[in-house]
């Protein structure tokens, strides 16, 4: 029952909190973060649809590559790198017995690592893209693209109430935790434990959302006294809020590897 | 009696969405963090806590409590934890919301628990079949001759089930139904003062508030939208294998000299972001 006891120190609240804090405020400098997030956003849609209807072998494999060395160039988290590539492999693997057991060979994982190379790009794509992206610059982007500025304050504003809302989340169930009594015995499983935890976790949303709710009045009057929602539709308010982005002769020079790299791997496999 | 439908002004709306991506936003993160436990092929875990956008959707303005808590998902769950899946997401988004706003729709009464009960199932059942359903269509659209492979369709077909099974009997029940049946009705009449409405009755809440003619059509349009990409890949529409007319009038050579240029165009592109990379640092120390 080792792991049970590292189990609970893993999860316990304050680790949680922190790991969750230390995840959501830090972005590491790295070539990516100096681009245009507009640039990135427009070079992000390409790599997020058309692996999709790509079949070709050396095309996926070249993209692959790119892929990996843009992650390596934007530094992103190991964590997140595990977590993606034990959800790829651990794909296969099942529908591999699976198939076995049906009857059929393992022909099968031939189309399914295909489509797990094709999902790796997509997917790389995107870590790359979003783990270095500033959110406020993310935020302001998709203002310019004309995305309602309800989500892109949702953005900021997530990111500002975080820390306020763990916090208070935290009081309540410690709070809970203090008036109730915990069970004695652990039952078989942990399951008095479990059930235990699991009707705090419930309970403790009940105060919880009161709270938001009246939070969430005093941030939206706060909001309408500032002119958001009459702001917020001004071509003009927008204008002067998203001046600041950009882009600069190295977002271009960016796009440009990009084409001559695409160009590259689809005449080698016109080619083999 | 009030017999005036409920009225919702600007900022209400924008009261509700706020309250309901927080609050289901935070939740999601613990959902992410949560570790799943292997029971064979049966892999327990818990989906998401479904029944904090469904109380607020039974509570309050069903399409606002349920576009703030896919909101909230994406900001929360995905973005700041740095695993947002881009494109992929867009499509939980939509089917999440259709499932939540279905959910808030049934319940005319919150005091009734059989009403919240029936919501609670409908919205996160529905939400859960049409998610299996792209599930499947994707690897369908993914993997080439998908027919052709035996076995691969039982597969797909057991695996996606199994994950529906235990998603609708573990989420469905523990964190869907059970605690929307423990806080709806206590929650009614207490937090909609706190926003400054009134609470839900059946004489004040219509259906066709709701679903007006404008939310049809977006609906329609969108789900026309997620038809024809399925549509675009059945009619073997496929870009890799694109090959020009001028590859069998001038043969590999043109192309070899195409991909010469391309590797010239990188190589200087890459000159130049090293110089360029080089200046900026000076500008920064």
């Amino acid at each position: 029952m080792e792991w049970v006891k590292k189990l609970e120190n893993k999860l316990s609240l304050e680790y949680i909190k922190q790991e969750l804090l230390r995840t959501a405020f830090s972005t590491e400098k790295s070539f990516f973060t100096q681009l245009d997030p507009r640039i990135l956003l427009a070079w992000y849609s390409y790599f997020a649809i058309v692996p999709w209807f790509i079949y070709e072998h050396v095309t996926l494999v070249g993209y692959l590559l790119f892929m990996i060395l843009l992650t390596i160039i934007a530094r992103v988290s190991p964590l997140i790198l595990t977590v993606l590539s034990i959800g790829l492999a651990g794909e296969i693997l099942l529908l591999g017995f699976i198939a076995l057991f049906f009857g059929g060979d393992l022909s099968i994982v031939a189309p399914m690592f295909w489509l797990s190379i094709k999902l790796a790009v997509i997917s790389l794509a995107s870590v790359t893209v979003f783990s270095s992206i500033n959110p406020e610059k993310f935020s302001d982007a998709l203002l310019r693209f004309g995305v309602p500025a309800q989500f892109s304050f949702s953005v900021a504003y997530a990111y500002r109430i975080l820390p306020t809302l763990l916090e208070e989340f935290q009081q309540i169930i410690l709070s809970y935790r203090l008036r109730g009594l915990a069970p004695s015995k652990n039952g078989v499983l942990y399951f008095r434990k479990i059930y235990y935890y699991i009707m705090i976790l419930i309970k403790s949303f009940y105060p919880l959302i009161l709270n938001s709710a009246k939070r969430s009045r005093t941030t939206v009057e706060a909001l309408e006294i500032k002119g958001f929602s009459y702001a917020a539709k001004d071509k003009r308010v927008l204008k002067m809020k998203t001046s600041y982005l950009q882009t600069s002769q190295m977002d271009w020079l960016f796009l440009l590897l990009t084409v001559c790299y695409v160009v590259i791997v689809h005449g080698l496999q016109l080619i083999f | 009696m009030l017999k005036k439908p409920a009225t919702f002004t600007q900022s209400q709306k924008m009261m509700i969405f706020i309250l309901s991506m927080s609050l289901y936003g935070l939740s999601n993160m613990f959902t992410e963090l949560i570790p799943s436990v292997q029971l064979g092929p049966i892999e327990l875990q818990i989906d998401c806590f479904a029944f904090i956008p469904l109380a607020l959707c039974m509570l309050f303005h069903p399409f606002y409590a349920a576009i703030g808590a896919a909101t909230g998902e994406i900001i929360f769950g995905e973005l700041m934890l740095g695993q947002f899946g881009g494109i992929g997401e867009i499509e939980k988004f939509i089917l999440f919301s259709i499932g939540m706003i279905v959910g808030g729709l049934v319940v005319r009464n919150p005091k009734k628990k059989a009403q919240v009960a029936l919501g609670a199932i409908l919205g996160y059942g529905l939400f859960l079949v049409l998610s299996t359903i792209v599930d499947i269509l994707k690897i369908v659209i993914g993997v080439e001759e998908f027919e052709a492979v035996p076995g691969l369709a039982e597969s797909i077909f057991i695996v996606e089930g199994v994950e529906f099974l235990t998603d609708f009997l573990l989420t469905g029940t523990l964190f869907t139904v059970l605690p929307a049946l423990y806080l709806v009705p206590r929650l009614y009449g207490k937090v909609e003062p706190l926003l400054g409405l009134k609470p839900r009755t059946a004489a004040n809440f219509r259906v066709s508030d709701v679903i007006t003619l404008k939310f049809i059509s977006v609906s329609a349009l969108l789900s026309l939208g997620a038809l024809g990409i399925a549509l675009l890949s059945e009619l073997d529409f496929n870009l890799g294998s694109w090959e020009p007319e001028f590859v069998d009038t001038y043969g590999n050579g043109v192309i070899w000299g195409v991909i010469g240029v391309a590797i010239l165009c990188v190589c200087i592109t890459l000159w130049l972001m090293m110089k360029k990379g080089k200046e900026n640092s000076h500008d920064l120390s």
